[in-house]
């Protein structure tokens, strides 16, 4: 059996005196989708920045695909394949839509400042490369009219779509989701949750959290955090037939 | 040929110093030997977002290589050009690794600290620098049997090696490179996440802007001959950011149009008298607000707008 693509363990992390997250456990296997759901407060931001390394957890550990990241900066998770979009989206505000996809595929090519600069061969195929990756990306996210806008233009929904298509120019095996349909509406909830299933038949693994149960239903295993704590997981019909979620996350 | 006009640019540049009086020629030396040190800095202020203060550092340090290399040690002017390009990298190296941990207004602090200490190592390092009296009598420089010791063929030989640096600096921009740089100045969060080495590259583009200021400092060595901790103070640094503030900081064009301004502008000036110096500062209050992304990026919005405007209305309904 192959390593789950994020394996979870006993995580704990406080800010001073407050604990955020006493003591969370769960696994994303590899090839599925998986949704992380829990009230506001509940510690859901702060595990996110722990699993792609913007916080070094204070107990607990994150296993990649077999591996240990305690040692790994946010670039080096990203070069193997994990990356995350913002909950309030952090796009290249002054590039067009076209460079900033443009900027997600770097990750696909190697050549550094000196060949740059003296435009070695290496250089220019890299440039191109990355270009027809930015192409085909623009094309399949439907972004051919807003090729040149700068990012600073968009609607709120635009810059999702864009975030999204500029993560996932860099061909991602791990794509980590904060709250990926807050600002959208109903339709443009529907068609994201098409295009990550899309992006899930091609066999990349998804790590969701999110607000939506209409976007959740998406996923194959929903963990429930409540207070630094996964206190329910199963399948999203599965939780909302729970008593214990309802009460502390549903209302009910 | 793509570009008509840079034909006619050459056509200009090659003409301008037979047209001009021997100061004027002077003036457009210090134009070139600027532009060289302000693509640097308007490479880290325009693509990467960070303000440095500490330009005066690594020209100061091409300036004294060429210097000690020719005069102290005799040996070749090529080689303190060589020497100087290597100690500003690895100084920058040095010095750029710990302090670009920093970022905004503490990293522009942390490198007015970094030049201001330069400043006042190289007046105590008298026995090397020669401090306030300086190292004196710096050859000129020779290419090909030809001897550059006037404005006019030191004038070719400075545009000829800034024209090098543009072309260099415009291909890291418009490369790999530079669309990282540019991602990561918008945000550097959402660069991290997407591979890219933030700090590894702000450290890289830190070195390659010192470098083109030892490159800058080297020529200004053989160009007037002295060279002394005078040249190298806070007031330099400040000079150099003025370079890409002024011109538009991620524009090479930019630059070139940042150096003449601060070499012509105070000239002439220098006519009113006494107030010349209030009148530039002045000046330059009046280009900051006039045109807050440089005098070529201002023209270039200007025109992007103007641009859209004549194609927006009537086509928009086709589309």
């Amino acid at each position: 059996m192959t390593a789950p693509a994020l394996d979870v363990r006993g995580i704990g992390h406080a800010f001073g005196g407050l604990t955020v997250l006493t003591n969370v456990s769960f696994e994303v296997p590899a090839g599925r989708i998986v949704g992380l759901i829990g009230p506001n407060g509940s510690g859901k931001s702060t595990l996110f920045n722990i699993l792609n390394g913007f916080l070094v957890p204070q107990s607990g550990s994150v296993m990649m695909a077999g591996n240990d990241t305690r040692a790994m900066s946010v670039e080096a998770r990203s070069r193997v394949g994990m990356v995350r979009t913002f909950q309030t989206p952090r796009v290249f505000e002054h590039l067009s839509v076209q460079d900033n996809i443009m900027v997600g595929a770097c990750k696909l090519t190697r050549s550094g400042a000196l060949s740059n600069m003296l435009s070695l061969p290496r250089a220019r195929r890299d440039l191109a490369l990355m270009r027809e990756v930015a192409e085909a990306v623009i094309e399949r996210f439907g972004l051919q009219r807003l090729r040149e806008v700068p990012a600073a233009k968009l609607t709120s929904g635009q810059r999702r779509m864009l975030e999204l298509a500029r993560a996932y120019a860099g061909k991602p095996q791990l794509l980590l989701l904060d709250e990926p349909s807050s600002g959208l509406n109903t339709a443009e909830v529907e068609a994201l949750g098409k295009w990550l299933q899309t992006f899930n038949d091609e066999g990349m693994t998804l790590l969701l959290v999110s607000h939506d149960m209409q976007l959740m239903n998406i996923a194959s295993v929903v963990n429930v955090l409540y207070f630094g704590e996964i206190i329910a997981s199963g399948p999203m019909a599965e939780m909302q037939r729970n008593p214990r979620v309802r009460e502390v996350y549903l209302g009910m | 040929m793509r570009r008509p006009w840079l034909i006619v640019l050459v056509v200009v540049w090659a003409l301008l110093p037979w047209v001009l009086g021997r100061h004027h020629v002077d003036l457009l030396v210090f134009a070139a030997i600027y532009t060289i040190a302000g693509l640097g800095v308007g490479l880290l202020l325009g693509h990467c977002g960070i303000v440095t203060l500490a330009q005066s550092v690594f020209y100061a340090m091409g300036a004294y290589a060429s210097a000690i290399i020719t005069v102290n040690l005799k040996l070749p002017a090529s080689l303190g050009f060589v020497v100087g390009m290597i100690a500003s990298g690895v100084i920058a190296l040095a010095l750029g690794w710990p302090v670009l941990r920093l970022t905004g207004f503490f990293l522009a602090v942390a490198t007015l600290a970094l030049a201001m200490i330069a400043n006042a190592l190289f007046f105590e390092w008298d026995w090397l620098t020669g401090g306030t009296v300086g190292i004196g009598a710096i050859p000129k420089l020779g290419l090909f049997g030809f001897v550059l010791d006037t404005p006019l063929t030191f004038y070719y030989f400075a545009w000829v090696v800034a024209a090098i640096a543009m072309l260099l600096v415009h291909n890291l921009v418009a490369g790999r490179t530079g669309l990282a740089m540019r991602g990561m100045r918008d945000s550097l969060d959402a660069a991290r996440v997407l591979a890219i080495d933030v700090h590894g590259l702000r450290v890289t583009i830190f070195v390659v802007c010192a470098v083109l200021g030892g490159v800058s400092g080297s020529l200004f060595a053989h160009y007037t001959g002295y060279v002394s901790v005078a040249s190298f103070t806070i007031d330099k640094a400040i000079l150099f950011l003025l370079i890409p503030v002024l011109g538009g900081a991620a524009s090479i064009p930019g630059v070139v149009v940042g150096a003449l301004f601060i070499t012509f502008v105070p000239e002439l000036l220098s006519k009113l008298g006494d107030f010349h110096g209030i009148v530039f500062g002045l000046a330059l209050i009046v280009v900051v607000i006039a045109a807050p992304h440089g005098i070529v990026g201002t023209i270039r919005q200007w025109r992007k707008r103007a641009l859209d405007e004549s194609t927006a209305t009537p086509g928009e309904a086709n589309k």
